[in-house]
């Protein structure tokens, strides 16, 4: 087994340019390791579809495959351009889009964290692209429409700044010399050096540094090699970074712009206590203080035994997920705040009902509402009543009343919408404006869930099972 | 009182033209209500009681006329709109643009979609939302496949004549590229030579079988192919949530699904 060629002291950058010819058939240059680095283990006969297969696998567990908050014309001669609204490409099999060609750079990693495949105490095959190889596959795929840019992601290989070397380094090939003007998704990499995020800033579109986990605990005890402050370092830091940019753009407008699309981050659900309350005000808190464009949720799905890990047989809490999509929805385009829908003492969700018409049950006194009359913001807060349907009304009342059968025509969902509003001063039907009574009804319609399941965790209880709720529930 | 039809082409000039002979014929037949006229895209199977149909030829400095003055009281915004609709597989939606210029010139309402209490803005409205979602879709799942010249060629199969509106996406996109772009279901091909303006064809001869793709072709399908696989969670597998976002109809043209339906077809 040979070790790949990668030096410590400058960029790996490969001799050999790859033509025309197809990097699955050829074989990776490989020398051995001089500088005294950490060894790479990698065959050398490893073809681009095993790589692919093994680093597109590892890197299944990333949620964020947006290509959005970027507009970026053709400039007539290179390939590439952006939409601020994204474009999917694709659905794979689990219903989650393929937006960009999601892969790691390397699933070689030296640190250590529990809930993750490529942790270094796993034994699981291991890859590594060249920069070469990374281009090639994206100018390809996004040649034939299959992908709308990169997300190029990495295990920590010898340290992070190294780690972080080698992701600039293709960005700076796939921008420079293959001239790709398309989406550029990277992770920042907790620990890397400012300079090495300031210049990947630069090439890319979206950062996104992981927060793992809500709390500082949950993180010391799943992930001890990661610290906080390192992860909310680099996040500060881009977050300065745009603003600059932006006021920099805004006098000199050739100025290069610094991560234009803006900055995400995601925790992990369901593999540490939190409630729903603590990982929403963390949200919030992230949105207010850090100004990140998404934060993404990510339901624990079990792939590592380990005593501090729910046992892998839980299944993934995919409602819990799409409940705190929902609320995250109500923080970035209702005008809620956390605090309207959770507090210490209800410090969880509804499972049987969403967010917004939980709220509204608890806030009947402000309904009903004159659909002719109320403003934009009341609109926003009526169950049934969305963004897009809230711009209609108010600009289709301007012309003229407007009915309930107008209302059903705009797209506003009038079973769940009929009994928190008014057309003219008549509701659509005789209602009561009783929670009880509204709440029978609203549970009676039975909720589109995006999962066939109810994605409640039922499971058989056993002897043998060592999760934390257990140890909770039998003491 | 009797009602009068007047049956256009079904094409974007056909229907502006079909808006210009009717506010002519409004004119010289002293009807006093647009309410009056109608427009349809073809001649309705059993004609109705009481109404008066007329065929209309199209002329393109007609089209011209009309489509100046959509832009210019009601704005670039508005005619692209309207032109979404128009292009639309919807049968009413001559009769809805034509009613929904009407209420926008008559209010000088550059934002005349807004007016969604009207009854023909609905409509149109329904129509350019319609196409427009089938263009989206189109951008999104279309799939170019590389012949050996380089050429790069895709086959969609559109429900909306979306083609004119989908080739300047992928001519920004792939300036350095030709490609075509042949929709099956309307026979228009999209063609755009490197570095240069692109155009439609109609009705060109073609035959697919003779089609030969390059080596590379099969190499990059393969790897997609194998991506979409392994990206998957298996834990999370749900097929009708993969259905409503990709549904069924698509995916003969995607190169992804391709593999699966040839050994379903196998089975």
């Amino acid at each position: 087994m040979q070790s790949e060629n990668i030096r410590a002291d400058s960029l790996p950058i490969m001799e050999s340019a790859i033509d025309n010819t197809l990097p699955a058939v050829e074989a990776v240059s490989c020398e051995r390791n001089t500088c005294g680095g950490i060894e790479t283990f990698v065959k050398d006969t490893q073809s681009t579809m095993e790589k692919l297969t093994i680093l597109s696998d590892a890197a299944k567990y990333d949620v964020a495959c947006t290509s959005s908050g970027v507009d970026r014309k053709g400039n007539g001669k290179d390939m590439g351009n952006c939409l601020a609204a994204g474009i999917c490409h694709s659905f794979s099999a689990d219903g989650r889009c393929i937006s960009l060609l999601k892969i790691l750079l390397s699933n070689e990693c030296i640190y250590d964290c529990k809930y993750c495949l490529n942790r270094r105490s796993n034994d699981v095959p291991r890859a590594t692209f060249t920069p070469d190889e990374v281009c090639e596959l994206t100018m390809n795929f996004y040649r034939r429409n299959y992908i709308e840019g990169l997300f190029l992601s990495s295990g920590i290989v010898n340290n992070p700044n190294y780690t972080m070397e080698l992701i600039y380094a293709t960005l700076y090939k796939l921008r420079n010399e293959y001239r790709f003007r398309g989406y550029v998704h990277v992770k920042g990499i907790p620990g890397a050096d400012a300079m090495l995020i300031q210049k990947v800033g630069y090439l890319a579109d979206r950062m996104s540094v992981n927060l793992e986990l809500p709390t500082a605990e949950g993180l010391s005890r799943l992930a001890p090699n990661k610290h906080r402050k390192n992860i909310l370092t680099p996040m500060r830091q881009i977050q300065n970074g745009i603003t600059q940019g932006k006021q920099e753009v805004a006098i000199y407008r050739s100025a290069p712009a610094f991560v234009p699309a803006g900055q995400s981050t995601q925790m992990i659900i369901g593999a540490t206590p939190e409630s729903d309350y603590q990982v929403m005000a963390v949200a919030q808190g992230l949105y207010d203080n850090f100004q990140l464009k998404r934060v993404f949720y990510s339901a624990y799905v079990g792939v590592n035994n380990d005593k501090e890990l729910p046992a892998p047989s839980t299944a993934t809490p995919l409602l819990r997920e799409h409940r705190l999509y929902q609320a995250d929805w109500l923080l970035r385009f209702y005008h809620f705040r956390v605090e309207e829908l959770l507090d210490e003492k209800r410090p969880n969700f509804n499972v049987l009902l969403d967010p917004k018409c939980d709220w509204a049950l608890k806030h009947l006194e402000q309904f009903p509402v004159e659909i002719n009359r109320a403003d934009y913001h009341t609109l926003l807060r009526v169950p049934g009543i969305g963004v897009k349907s809230a711009q209609r009304i108010c600009g289709a009342r301007k012309s003229g009343a407007l009915s309930f059968d107008n209302l059903k025509k705009l797209g506003v969902v009038l079973k769940r919408a009929l009994y928190f509003i008014t057309c003219n001063g008549k509701m659509m039907y005789r209602t009561k404006l009783e929670e009880d009574y509204i709440t029978r009804n609203l549970l009676s319609l039975h909720e589109k869930l995006p999962f066939d399941k109810d994605g409640m965790t039922y499971r058989q209880l056993t002897l043998f099972d060592d999760s934390e709720n257990n140890v909770a529930l039998f003491g | 009182m009797e009602e009068h039809v007047l049956i256009c082409e079904d094409s974007i000039d056909g229907i502006l033209t079909g808006i210009y002979e009717a506010y002519q014929y409004k004119k010289d037949n002293g009807i006093d209500s647009h309410d009056w006229m109608h427009l349809a895209v073809k001649e309705p199977d059993i004609g109705r009681l009481l109404t008066c149909y007329t065929k209309i030829e199209t002329n393109a400095e007609k089209a011209q006329k009309v489509s100046r003055t959509i832009k210019r009281e009601l704005g670039e915004h508005t005619f692209y709109d309207l032109c979404l609709a128009m292009v639309s597989a919807d049968a009413e939606k001559a009769d809805a643009v034509y009613h929904t210029v009407v209420i926008g010139l008559k209010y000088h309402d550059r934002n005349v979609f807004a007016r969604l209490g009207e009854p023909a803005v609905q409509k149109a409205f329904a129509c350019q939302r319609g196409a427009g979602n089938e263009l989206n879709h189109y951008r999104q799942f279309l799939r170019f496949a590389e012949l050996e010249s380089g050429i790069l060629y895709a086959k969609i199969g559109a429900r909306d004549r979306i083609l004119p509106f989908l080739m300047p996406h992928f001519a920004d996109r792939l300036p350095a590229d030709n490609f075509v772009i042949y929709d099956e279901l309307s026979g228009v091909f999209g063609l755009h030579p490197q570095y240069k303006q692109w155009y439609l064809v109609n009705g060109a001869d073609f035959d697919e079988d003779s089609l030969v793709f390059s080596k590379a072709e099969a190499e990059y399908s393969a790897l997609f192919t194998q991506f979409c696989e392994s990206i998957a969670i298996e834990a999370r597998t749900n097929p009708k949530l993969q259905m409503n976002m990709l549904p069924l109809r698509f995916r003969k043209y995607m190169v992804e699904f391709e593999r699966r339906a040839n050994e379903e077809t196998l089975h």
